[in-house]
């Protein structure tokens, strides 16, 4: 179980080389229960990178709360990241290490036991396709090798609770099939999972929840059905585009008010 | 602490398979200081031989046999200088001074009066300055021998022309004069320490977050602390093993030495290398602390390069304004890192004495040091401006 309330969240970044404040999360609030996968939708620039990173402890948000299967993030974030599997936006791995090494590196983080580490790297591999990946060193990998190594790096811990930020992006057809299965083997196992995406087609395929996030605010959510209900549109896209864009603007301009 | 040691084995494998780590531990510590100290032996043993030899250059020698007997006695080797030995001296092919004997010479010295001698020689050609010193304190050798003679067929005592006998004591020690050339030996270990510290502090910082893998590590349930120690304990590790290898470097080059006279000058046994494992180890835990602590900041590897580089520069530097300013041994050098590690070494290889507190206090200041970077990384590691560079 994944909640969010109103969450918030401005810093100063560089912008064309002056220092300016950006608002990446207005209010953002979502729902993950155990044993459905809840997407977040929004094109890019709404907040779903900066809304997952306070989810996975990594950033604190200015207003609002987060909690994990219970725990608040704030509270006692090394709890929050005990329970937690994550690909973050950053998913770099170690050249100079085998994917095996990669992989036995978080695995040791986490006091995973050799035996249980054995056992569940080779069921990952089965699922991922990525056996012949295991002992070669990570230089050159393709992005989609690079994920399977750094998706296999985050579950290996057997997390109850799954944050997976754009798990698609640059992922050939077979390696997104590889992954919808994975994905759909741990929700029927019973795991929380959310991930983020921009993609309409692979969000309506897997996602059992939809979380709609415009401009740094949460504009829906409910099953794909109830948000095509909510917009009065025939498909999901229509209604994005009308949840995401048009309502998106008149919230923005009333939280402004 | 067991994420600690996880986080070490990790880093440690990783720079073992690095290129650029053994490029670095090769080239610095097995080549620069035993080549340097090779120099230095040959620079000092041809020095030794021109002043073994005890040759003496004339020009005219034939018309001054008595000046060739006193010379010879005196236990040179007379030569006749070459015709072109201007040009010789000048392109330093021959270090040695030549002196220039007058044809009239037995003749005035037999009439009692004063006789010319020119003696020609290069003053820049620091080779030869020795051999040039021995040709001149030969000469006057000549002058209080004849002078005394003439004196006592006279009658006079030669006591009369020389109220003041002076005797030179030269309170350098055969070893302290050798310690002014191998002030290089302590500095380009402390530089041995930078250098074995740089590339690894900037791979497991900026390096790790511009490749993308920081983001990821910090999401393990581990503390900023431990991830650090780990870290920092290669890094340190790279450094000291740079350090080492470079006094191993010198040991050997010791053994490869041909001047006796630098072997002799030079102490480094032992109880020197133990000296400076003791004073080179917490300078290399604290170079290893302040080039990670450096390269954090930086938001890309070259970024990180350059912070990492004024470290470099200030441990460059620092052990040589001591020097400069000739300032020997000052109490405040002890407190000044990097300073106080080139001082105390230069003590042992002069041998001097070395107290406890000599490397007792550099060595908890430089420890003081790197616990205090180490905390401030950690705490730069739970800064979301520093993760994710903004």
């Amino acid at each position: 179980m994944i909640e969010a309330r109103d969450l918030a969240k401005s810093f100063d970044a560089r912008v064309d080389g002056k220092r300016a404040r950006i608002v990446a999360v207005e209010q953002v609030s979502l729902d993950a229960a155990d044993g459905r996968i809840t997407a977040l939708l929004g094109p890019n620039g709404a907040g779903k990178t900066t809304t997952l990173r306070i989810i996975g402890t990594l950033v604190r948000a200015d207003r609002g709360s987060a909690r994990v299967g219970g725990i608040d993030v704030l509270a006692d974030p090394r709890s929050v990241r005990a329970q937690l599997g994550a690909l973050s936006d950053a998913r770099g791995l170690y050249t100079r290490l085998t994917g095996r090494e990669n992989v036995a590196y978080y695995a040791e983080l986490r006091q995973v036991p050799r035996a249980e580490f054995d056992a569940r790297l080779a069921m990952l591999a089965e699922l991922l396709d990525m056996e012949s990946l295991l002992d070669r060193r990570t230089e050159g990998f393709s992005t989609g090798e690079r994920m399977k190594v750094a998706l296999a790096r985050a579950l290996i811990h057997d997390p109850q609770h799954l944050v997976l930020d754009e798990p698609t992006n640059g992922l050939d057809v077979v390696s997104t099939r590889a992954l919808r299965r994975l994905l759909l083997h741990l929700r029927d196992a019973g795991k929380c999972i959310v991930i983020s995406s921009h993609i309409m087609q692979e969000v309506e395929q897997l996602a059992d929840e939809i979380v709609i996030v415009a401009q740094g605010r949460t504009v829906a959510h409910g099953s794909a059905d109830s948000i095509r209900a909510q917009a009065g549109t025939a498909s999901l896209e229509d209604a994005f585009v009308r949840l995401a864009y048009e309502s998106g603007h008149e919230s923005r301009a009333e939280g402004r008010k | 602490m067991s994420a600690a040691w996880t986080v070490f084995r990790k880093e440690l494998k990783d720079a073992i398979r690095d290129r650029r780590t053994w490029l670095i531990v090769l080239v610095s510590s097995m080549l620069a200081g035993p080549l340097s100290l090779l120099l230095l032996s040959t620079f000092i043993s041809s020095v030794e031989e021109s002043a073994a030899r005890r040759e003496v250059y004339l020009v005219g020698g034939s018309s001054a046999p008595t000046l060739v007997n006193f010379l010879e006695r005196a236990g040179s080797n007379v030569k006749d200088a070459p015709a072109d030995y201007r040009e010789q001296i000048k392109s330093g092919r021959l270090q040695n001074a030549v002196i220039v004997v007058p044809a009239d010479f037995e003749s005035k010295l037999a009439a009692g009066e004063s006789i010319r001698l020119d003696v020609v020689h290069d003053d820049t050609a620091t080779k030869a300055q020795p051999a040039v010193r021995s040709a001149i304190a030969a000469l006057r050798g000549f002058n209080r021998e004849l002078g005394m003679q003439r004196l006592l067929a006279r009658g006079v005592s030669p006591q009369l022309l020389t109220p003041l006998e002076i005797d030179e004591v030269n309170l350098a020690s055969s070893q302290s004069r050798g310690a002014q050339l191998l002030f290089l030996v302590p500095w380009l270990a402390l530089l041995g320490a930078v250098v074995g510290a740089i590339s690894v502090a900037i791979d497991v910082t900026a390096g790790e977050r511009e490749r993308g893998s920081l983001e990821p590590l910090l999401m393990n349930p581990v503390t900023t602390g431990s991830l650090v120690l780990g870290k920092w304990s290669v890094v340190a590790l790279c450094s000291a093993a740079v350090v080492v290898l470079t006094l191993i470097g010198f040991r050997a080059a010791m053994l490869l030495v041909r001047s006796e006279r630098l072997a002799a000058l030079m102490q480094f046994g032992i109880a020197e290398s133990a000296l400076f494992i003791a004073m080179l180890l917490p300078f290399s835990a604290m170079v290893a602390a302040l080039n990670m602590l450096a390269a954090t900041y930086g938001r890309s590897h070259k970024e990180a390069q350059t912070y990492a580089s004024y470290i470099t520069m200030v441990v460059n530097f620092a052990p040589i304004v001591p020097l400069f300013l000739s300032i020997r041994d000052a109490a405040w050098q002890l407190f000044v890192p990097a300073i106080a590690q080139q001082t105390v070494m230069m003590r042992g290889l002069r041998g001097e004495a070395v107290t406890a507190i000599d490397v007792l206090l550099p060595g908890a200041i430089a420890l003081a040091v790197t616990a205090i970077a180490l905390l401030a990384q950690a705490r730069l590691l739970r800064n979301e401006r520093i993760v994710f560079a903004r």
